[in-house]
């Protein structure tokens, strides 16, 4: 059967295959990152506290270290 | 139960208490500019639906003519009220949930300038008849690289601030809003200029455009709806989410699966039969996310379902949940070959489309803007009672309108398959399902007048309830 198609099947599968092998590299960096590991309940209580304050300034623009 | 209902009411006790952290200025346009665009664009959905009762009605008219007003609803809808509501609670949340300020507010308030620029724009073009004639792409070339350019701007800020973060794991909200900043990029690239290259015409334009329209809804709309639910619903509960684990799975099997399914639409079209297959299977596959989504969203509701009684983010919240359940087991169910058979081009897809859009994530996004708005204004909601009738014109409008467009639809799609039916016929026969689409619309343009009239009243007597607090 001839695909009347091809141009746009092509480049929308062009699109999908960046798409899903970013996916796959974010999800096997996350999976490293610990966040389907035993401590990766840790953000849901978290996210549930409001900051007192926040981080004064750092010498240079640096950016504080970051907590677990 | 006393902490959990006065931390879910609209008040914003701690915020008062507290000195201010976030200035919010950039949250403060996008919000409030949202809630009017939502009002103005609907007076256009009510006209539309008028015009299917009586298709007459402002006909020699030609800037209130069906082909100028559905563009103008549907453009007006998606960016005006709901991608603005989102950007601005994306802007709310992601500095709350890592700790830090948002990198630059002056970029954010020209953002929203340009965003406000882009809606006016679109105004005058598509009144104007300037449009491409594109699904959900109708915004004319110049006005689309505004887009472009408003976008590259809020990914720079957002992900600014998400580099500077000070815990060193992200709340799931933060991976979603992140997924639909470059989830964005390519499908709005593809839906607004890759269908307009050279040689992609005909069915090759109809592909790309079903991409683009299809993940417009799931790669857009779902990722920032779902980060904003994610956000809100422990918030506005004041219960830890179920499981940030399921969360992640949700999330990263949304990321696989969602991006091939655009080609269901086009089913028994004149596209590859393995096209049309893969996008089923994919279409079936996202039972698999909404599952995650919508178990995770329940389970952390156990035990706390009293709290519906008097917090009216989360009926939007939950509401929407429900709705995302039906629309999510509906889109795998007529992505099969012998439903799409019945449904496909009647009026069943956008009764589908209004549950996603308004009755899921529109809810989500207003959830979220009554929680908002008294926080970053430091005061309380204007009117409780007023947000409870907002709430129930829209649950009601909403049931009203999505049952008739199901059932006509489908009842439509029965007549359509059946040759001996003059296809006028098939037009007279919906007169009645439309009508009921007027008066719910009715209902749920007067939700709108209230929601925009009670989140204004805030805003505005934010200033008065300060003075009146210094002078106690």
């Amino acid at each position: 059967m001839t695909d009347y198609t091809w141009q746009s099947v092509y480049f929308s599968y062009l699109l999908f295959a960046v798409l899903a092998g970013g996916a796959v590299f974010f999800f096997i960096r996350s999976v490293k990152d610990g966040y389907l590991g035993p401590n990766s309940e840790g953000p849901k209580y978290r996210m549930l506290e409001d900051d007192p304050e926040l981080d004064p300034p750092q010498p240079n623009g640096a950016t504080a270290p970051r907590r677990p | 139960m006393a902490t959990n209902a006065i931390r879910g009411s609209m008040a914003a006790p701690a915020a008062v208490a507290t000195p201010e952290i976030h200035s919010d200025t950039t949250v403060k346009w996008f919000v409030l500019g949202a809630v009017g665009y939502f009002a103005i664009v609907g007076i256009i959905a009510l006209i539309i639906a008028a015009k299917f009762v009586w298709p007459d009605f402002l006909g020699s008219i030609s800037y209130f003519t069906y082909g100028r007003m559905r563009p103008l609803h549907v453009n007006g809808m998606l960016f005006g009220w709901l991608l603005a509501a989102d950007m601005g609670l994306a802007y709310y949340i992601v500095p709350r949930l890592c700790g830090v300020r948002l990198w630059s507010e002056k970029l954010g308030v020209a953002t929203s300038v340009l965003w406000n620029i882009i809606i006016l724009s679109a105004i005058v073009t598509l009144l104007g008849g300037y449009q491409k004639g594109i699904e959900y792409g109708d915004l004319p070339t110049p006005v689309a690289v505004l887009v472009v350019i408003a976008w590259v701007m809020f990914g720079i800020n957002i992900f600014a601030t998400i580099a500077r973060r000070k815990y060193n794991q992200m709340y799931v909200s933060t991976w979603y809003l992140m997924g639909t900043i470059l989830w964005t990029a390519f499908v709005y690239l593809t839906g607004n200029f890759a269908t307009l290259l050279p040689g992609v015409t005909g069915v090759n334009q109809a592909n790309l455009t079903w991409m683009y329209t299809h993940n417009a809804v799931g790669l857009i709309f779902t990722p920032a709806g779902l980060a904003i639910a994610y956000y809100f619903i422990p918030r506005a509960s004041n219960t830890p989410l179920y499981s940030h684990k399921l969360s992640m799975i949700g999330f990263w099997s949304l990321a696989f699966v969602y991006v091939w399914t655009g080609a269901h639409h086009m089913l028994h079209g004149p596209i590859s039969q393995w096209l049309q297959t893969i996008a089923i299977v994919f279409s079936i596959l996202l039972l698999i996310p909404v599952w995650a989504v919508v178990y995770n969203f329940i389970a952390t509701m156990k035990g706390q379902w009293h709290q519906l009684n008097d917090n009216v983010s989360l009926k939007f919240l939950m509401s929407g949940t429900i709705f995302y359940l039906l629309t999510c087991f509906q889109g795998p169910m007529h992505s099969l070959r012998s439903v799409n058979a019945i449904v496909s081009k009647t009026d069943w897809i956008p009764g589908h489309a209004h549950m996603a859009v308004l009755g899921t994530f529109s809810f989500m996004a207003m959830a979220g803007v009554y929680y908002v708005v008294p926080r970053i204004f430091h005061t309380t909601l204007h009117s409780e009672a007023v947000a409870n009738w907002s709430f129930w014109l829209f649950l009601i409008g909403g049931l009203g309108m999505f049952t008739a467009l199901w059932l006509g639809g489908f009842w439509q799609g029965w007549q359509w398959n059946n040759p001996s039916i003059p296809f006028i016929d098939t037009v007279v026969a919906l007169k009645p399902v439309w009508m009921v689409r007027f008066f719910s619309g009715i209902m749920i343009f007067s939700g709108i007048v209230l929601f925009l009239y009670n989140i204004m009243s805030t805003a505005l007597g934010a200033g008065q309830a300060k003075a009146e607090l210094a002078r106690s």
